[in-house]
């Protein structure tokens, strides 16, 4: 890599007080140059603009000191954090007769992989993982749009995740608008960008970010893209014009139910057809939503709240099979449940039954303040209960609790137990919790 | 020997530009990124015969020497972009053609054979001078039209006059061309002077090729002239 800034050199940038150490260059691409920097006690990442960039986007600068006071939507977000321009003394540093801008983030820790991985299949990951990445995405969207902000130009390659916990970064901010105002020079990028604006017909905003996280958490959650199948088999070149057919002019979602001209090829798109059957009905009606109707008519797209709500009830229902163990997501109401892996039957689960919510008895399952409080947004960062399998005998499944308070417990014998933060308490013959966010009911 | 250090500068920046290629095809897992070679000198030869994912791929060097076959080394290559050995679907190819001097054998009518082939006119097809003897007529004549190319523009013969630049170029060809023919980028809006035609004109080519990397300013490249040669 050629690196614009002079690594394990101290430089001075306009306005901010102490000198910034360049450490070392972590990575480049089409926009700009990536480097470590130390800040003081701090260690930070720092973006420098290729001049090429900034020629093509006149707008960068006015919109990225607008993002820096408006701030971060919320933490999942790699926000600027302050705008850096050369001082005198460290333009003739820059090893380019345009020295250019930048701007400071946090790092990335090293927990969080690039998502392009998971689409690939190259990420151990369990499924509940992926349903929070997808919740905690469209929990992102939901805050920046709710500032009236829009990204313009999500994909695989600007989202990082924690395949441990589900949690999500979303980098490379520097696009993100005022809904509707401004004349940014992105539209997006092919394969995730709405048909109206792969024509040209509309500028990018929040209607289009739908479509594009849309497609996002289709790609998380089926490892497929939702309009490649047989009519992507037609393409011989995968070019440009075949690209703009396939997304922009004629696009067909490959499980549209109405029209089956672009179904998945049991071959070459074995993924899709895999992992479809797994996810519950609400689910499959937001990608219809944003893929059938969403498609010509942008403001009919699946909105952030609804993913929000179909995600999260889709993790209050996880169920392991007994036989391979395998996370599934069955209807609670059907009576005739298969495992989707290996075809075993599904037993009717223990449900713990709360005020707004029903959650599955499974290893690893989760309540929150939302299953409490019918205004609390959905939120899955502060679980107030786990179901946890004992350490020593995982047959022995028990309710953690993870609430500040202690909760009552009553077993079905009449027998009371007090259940101190952080104890897990045997869910057989439990028959109710009180805790002082509210009762929690087992059914059986 | 002069041509010996193009030679040895050019053997260096493909090794070098190697791994770069490598973590291309890691992050576009969708896509199989196989390389082969030609080298032209008295006649055309396959350097590198068989189609080698990258991850595999073991430069062996090449040798300066000879007159500049480069019409045998088009048909060779016509000969490699037929259907088959092509598969019938992929994604477009990628053709890199170095060159530093004239064609001494029959250029057009390799170029018209090679152009004959559908993967060929589907092809991102590249051109880079070595040193300042190279034929710039014909290499443009490969690339195809230079419509909206400018004259800081890929769809100009890259002119690598020092070693540092042909390194950059070789990186530039092989890891971010590679990447927007296989995973497409970020797009942005056409700018004013290509403001009314489609991205595949304004581009000049069926994909969006990347920009040129910086010029990057470095005190041996502005006062020492070329490194090598």
């Amino acid at each position: 890599m050629n690196w614009l800034l002079p690594e394990a050199t101290d430089l001075s940038f306009e306005g901010i007080e102490q000198p910034l150490r360049i450490l070392s260059g972590l990575g480049g691409g089409t926009q700009g140059q990536v480097y470590a920097v130390q800040v003081g006690a701090e260690q930070l990442a720092l973006k420098w603009y290729l001049p090429a960039c900034i020629q093509r986007d006149p707008q960068l600068r006015h919109r990225l000191r607008q993002s820096i006071v408006l701030g971060a939507p919320n933490a999942d977000f790699l926000w600027p954090l302050a705008l850096l321009e050369p001082s005198a003394s460290t333009k003739p540093l820059i090893r380019h007769r345009q020295a250019g801008f930048g701007y400071l983030m946090q790092l990335r820790p090293p927990a969080y992989v690039g998502a392009y991985l998971h689409a690939a299949g190259a990420l151990e990951i369990s499924l509940q993982n992926v349903l929070r990445a997808c919740f905690f995405l469209a929990d992102g969207f939901h805050q920046l749009h709710l500032k009236g902000l829009c990204y313009k130009d999500i994909s695989l390659g600007n989202l990082f995740l924690d395949p441990n916990s589900g949690r999500i970064l979303i980098c490379d901010n520097d696009n993100v608008d005022i809904d509707g105002q401004g004349q940014g020079a992105v539209l997006g990028t092919p394969g995730f960008i709405a048909p109206e604006v792969l024509l040209g017909q509309v500028r990018p905003g929040t209607t289009s970010d739908l479509f594009s996280l849309a497609v996002l958490i289709f790609r998380l959650l089926t490892r497929h893209d939702p309009f490649r199948g047989q009519m992507e088999l037609e393409i011989r070149c995968l070019d440009e014009p075949a690209r703009r057919r396939l997304y922009g002019e004629d696009p067909v979602f490959i499980f549209n139910p109405s029209d089956s001209r672009n179904r998945p090829d049991p071959i070459e798109h074995a993924a899709a057809l895999i992992t479809w059957p797994i996810y519950p009905q609400p689910l499959k009606l937001l990608f219809e939503q944003s893929f059938v109707i969403g498609l010509r008519d942008r403001h009919q797209r699946a909105l952030t709240g609804q993913w929000k709500l179909a995600l999260a009830r889709s993790l209050d229902r996880r169920q392991l099979c007994s036989h391979c163990g395998q996370e599934n997501f069955p209807e609670l109401q059907s009576s005739t449940n298969t495992c989707w892996s290996c075809r075993t039957n599904l037993p009717k689960p223990l449900r713990l039954q709360l005020p707004f919510g029903l959650v599955v008895a499974a290893n690893g399952n989760e309540f929150y303040p939302h299953h409490f409080d019918r205004l609390a947004s959905e939120d899955l960062r502060q679980p107030l209960g786990r179901l946890v399998a004992h350490p020593q005998n995982d047959g022995i499944l028990g309710v953690q609790n993870l609430s500040q308070q202690c909760w009552q417990v009553r077993r079905r014998n009449g027998q009371l137990i007090s259940l101190d933060p952080g104890m897990t308490c045997n869910l057989t013959a439990l028959q109710q919790i009180d805790s002082c966010s509210g009762t929690i009911t087992v059914l059986r | 020997m002069a041509a010996q250090g193009k030679m040895q500068a050019l053997n260096q920046a493909i090794r070098q530009s190697l791994p770069g290629m490598v973590e291309v095809a890691h992050q576009n897992p969708e896509a199989r990124v196989l390389v082969r070679a030609v080298r032209f000198a008295d006649h055309a030869a396959w350097h590198l015969a068989e189609a080698t994912p990258v991850q595999q791929l073991q430069w062996r060097d090449l040798e300066a020497g000879g007159t500049t076959a480069m019409g045998e080394a088009l048909e060779l290559l016509a000969d490699a972009l037929r259907s088959p050995p092509m598969e019938e679907r992929a994604l477009p190819p990628v053709v890199v053609l170095i060159s530093d001097g004239q064609p001494t054998d029959d250029f057009e009518a390799g170029l018209a054979k090679l152009m004959h082939q559908p993967w060929a006119q589907k092809a991102v097809r590249l051109a880079i001078a070595l040193g300042h003897d190279a034929n710039l007529e014909v290499l443009q004549q490969f690339i195809g039209s230079t419509a909206g190319g400018e004259d800081n523009s890929p769809r100009r013969p890259l002119q690598a006059s020092n070693a540092t630049t042909l390194a950059q170029y070789i990186q530039w060809a092989s890891t971010a061309v590679v990447s927007a023919a296989s995973m497409p980028a970020s797009r942005i809006t056409p700018t004013s002077q290509t403001q009314n035609s489609s991205d595949r004109a304004a581009n000049g080519s069926n994909i969006l090729l990347p920009d040129l990397p910086p010029t990057l300013m470095d005190p041996t490249d502005e006062n020492v002239g070329p490194l090598v040669w």
